[in-house]
């Protein structure tokens, strides 16, 4: 007689609405939207859906310039605003960790700026670097910095920046929590230890902390990356935040993949076709910088 | 008394950076208090009179019908995305069975495709169901979570008691029990952290509502803010003070939670 495991069944059981919702709600859309890249589908004209073949992706990538303006943009953002980010996060939570008063509140405080609304965060922003209401002018002009308030919103070169800081200021906090539960986890032996040893606080910091925090730098970089090529809310809501309609804001320096995939996409005309192109070649982008991420660290560790 | 000293230089990095933080939180704040003819004549530094007026704005437009929209959207998603991941994290922790490996790598996989990718299809998708323009589009995207079936996954993995599911079959207790009554309590770090962390994200979510919604409403806050004003002028004053009414239930839910928020990463995010 087969002996037949009557747990057998359960697993999939408890997996099957996970994969079912996935299919349905993202496998599915995905297949869907890759038709429609080879198409030249518009919502102008809804009925007319002619097959193109790779067209579309032919013209992404060697005649579109837009599309490589708003990836380089947005591997630009990253780039700075991630490790600016992370480090900061980490040497506030290492400063803070031993810190027990006010603790409570100081996480809190940190960790505003994360949960705020990117809608509210572009509408602040746009106004604290108001060339005329800012803030941040009156306070350059006031301490002799700048002779003349900096136009930050309209001068592609600032804006850039300010791009970069509002990443900062949103992410910091929750990098700043997620390395103190880390550090949390740390025994305190390897520093009394290391003390006995004559380390200093220096080599302490790099010799125990950072190693045994490398599984939460990672986490903190595949979270911080994923979100980085997303980046979309914040860059809009800035310039919509300070009166203007320029899609990519000036010089387009803020047009990142995402906005610019919605531009085509969902707003002039509606480019369905071409929009779904962007959007996979995109991802082509992306699952190239992740393969090449992934063999450089296997390297290293190897 | 030598420590104190060393600690001084410490507490003033940590009092100006999270002023850094704070100060455009503050500035928030001070807007909400002046009128929008005020903001646009230049930002003052002390909070004006103006906060119940502005209230009055907000409180008279359909902002409670925004507000209600993205309670519920939010409430559903969290709710059904914490029980789809948490049953996929126990299937794939506590069984083992044919094409497991397989799965977890699509899990991995799933994390890093973003749903912008298949967004168009997906507009598309739901007109065929007749769902395009409601709330539910907003909801179906957060039901499938990746991150959260890992992040079950891996907490699953480190605090399940495998001897305590053993014993509860022995005495005929069945599966799905199982799960409800011995396997959810046990993880409560772990549901909470990620319901907070759906909650915030699906709140805050700006791309999907502004493709998938075209009726007032059904609006939900960030897309409803934005209307405030009118076709001249934007009131800037009333939706920065709905926009800060809208962080209230989200400053409160992590205020609650905050000590389970730090366990759940701690055991989650760190150990996996």
């Amino acid at each position: 007689m087969r002996k037949r495991n009557p747990l057998h069944k359960w697993p999939y059981i408890f997996v099957a609405p996970f994969v079912i919702t996935y299919l349905l709600f993202y496998l599915y859309p995905m297949l869907f939207s890759f038709g429609i890249s080879l198409t030249d589908w518009t919502a102008v004209d809804m009925d007319t859906r002619n097959f193109v073949g790779i067209k579309n992706y032919i013209r992404v990538f060697t005649d579109d310039p837009m599309f490589w303006k708003s990836v380089l943009n947005t591997i630009k953002i990253m780039l700075i605003a991630m490790p600016l980010t992370i480090i900061a996060g980490l040497l506030m939570a290492v400063l803070m960790f031993n810190i027990i008063k006010c603790r409570q509140f100081i996480q809190t405080v940190n960790f505003l700026p994360y949960i705020t609304m990117p809608v509210a965060i572009g509408l602040i922003f746009a106004n604290i670097f108001n060339m005329n209401i800012g803030p941040v002018n009156q306070i350059l002009e006031k301490l002799g910095i700048l002779k003349e308030g900096l136009n930050w919103l309209g001068d592609s070169r600032y804006a850039f920046w300010v791009v970069i800081l509002m990443c900062m200021w949103k992410n910091f906090g929750y990098f700043m929590v997620i390395y103190l539960s880390g550090l949390s986890t740390i025994s305190g032996e390897y520093y009394d230890a290391a003390k006995v040893d004559g380390a200093n606080a220096v080599q302490r910091f790099f010799k125990i902390t950072l190693p045994l925090l490398r599984p939460i730098t990672t986490f903190v970089i595949v979270q911080g990356a994923i979100g980085g090529f997303q980046l979309f809310d914040e860059a809009k809501n800035l310039v919509s935040g300070a009166g203007s309609n320029i899609v990519g804001g000036p010089g387009r320096s803020l047009l990142t993949i995402v906005w610019y995939f919605y531009d085509t996409s969902f707003q002039n005309n509606s480019r369905y076709g071409y929009g779904a192109a962007i959007a996979f070649s995109m991802m082509l982008i992306v699952g190239l910088i992740s393969l090449i991420n992934v063999s450089l660290l296997n390297r290293r560790e190897g | 008394m030598k420590r104190k000293i060393k600690t001084i230089p410490k507490v003033i990095i940590i009092f100006l950076v999270s002023m850094i933080s704070f100060l455009p939180f503050y500035y928030t704040i001070v807007m909400a208090t002046h009128s929008t003819d005020q903001v646009l004549m230049g930002l003052e530094f002390i909070p004006g009179s103006y906060l119940l007026e502005n209230l009055k704005t907000v409180l008279n437009s359909e902002y409670f019908v925004a507000f209600g929209n993205s309670i519920f959207v939010s409430v559903v998603s969290t709710l059904l995305s914490m029980l789809v991941s948490a049953a996929a994290g126990y299937g794939m922790a506590a069984y083992q069975f044919k094409g497991k490996k397989i799965l977890y790598n699509f899990v991995l996989l799933t994390m890093m495709v973003p749903s912008t990718l298949g967004m168009i299809g997906y507009m598309q998708e739901m007109r065929m169901f007749h769902l395009g323009g409601s709330l539910w589009p907003l909801i179906f995207i957060w039901i499938p979570n990746g991150f959260g079936v890992f992040w079950m996954t891996q907490y699953l993995k480190n605090s399940l008691q495998a001897e305590l599911i053993e014993c509860a079959r022995l005495d005929g207790c069945g599966e799905i029990r199982i799960f409800f009554s011995i396997v959810m309590p046990c993880i409560k770090p772990a549901i909470i952290t990620l319901c907070l962390l759906i909650f915030l994200w699906s709140w805050n979510s700006y791309l999907l509502p502004l493709v998938m919604i075209n009726r007032a409403d059904n609006y939900t806050i960030p897309l409803f803010i934005q209307t405030l004003g009118d076709e001249h002028k934007a009131d800037i004053a009333a939706q920065i003070t709905g926009l800060l009414i809208a962080i209230i239930p989200l400053i409160a839910a992590f205020a609650v939670f905050s000590k389970d928020f730090i366990r759940g990463l701690t055991e989650g995010a760190v150990k996996g």
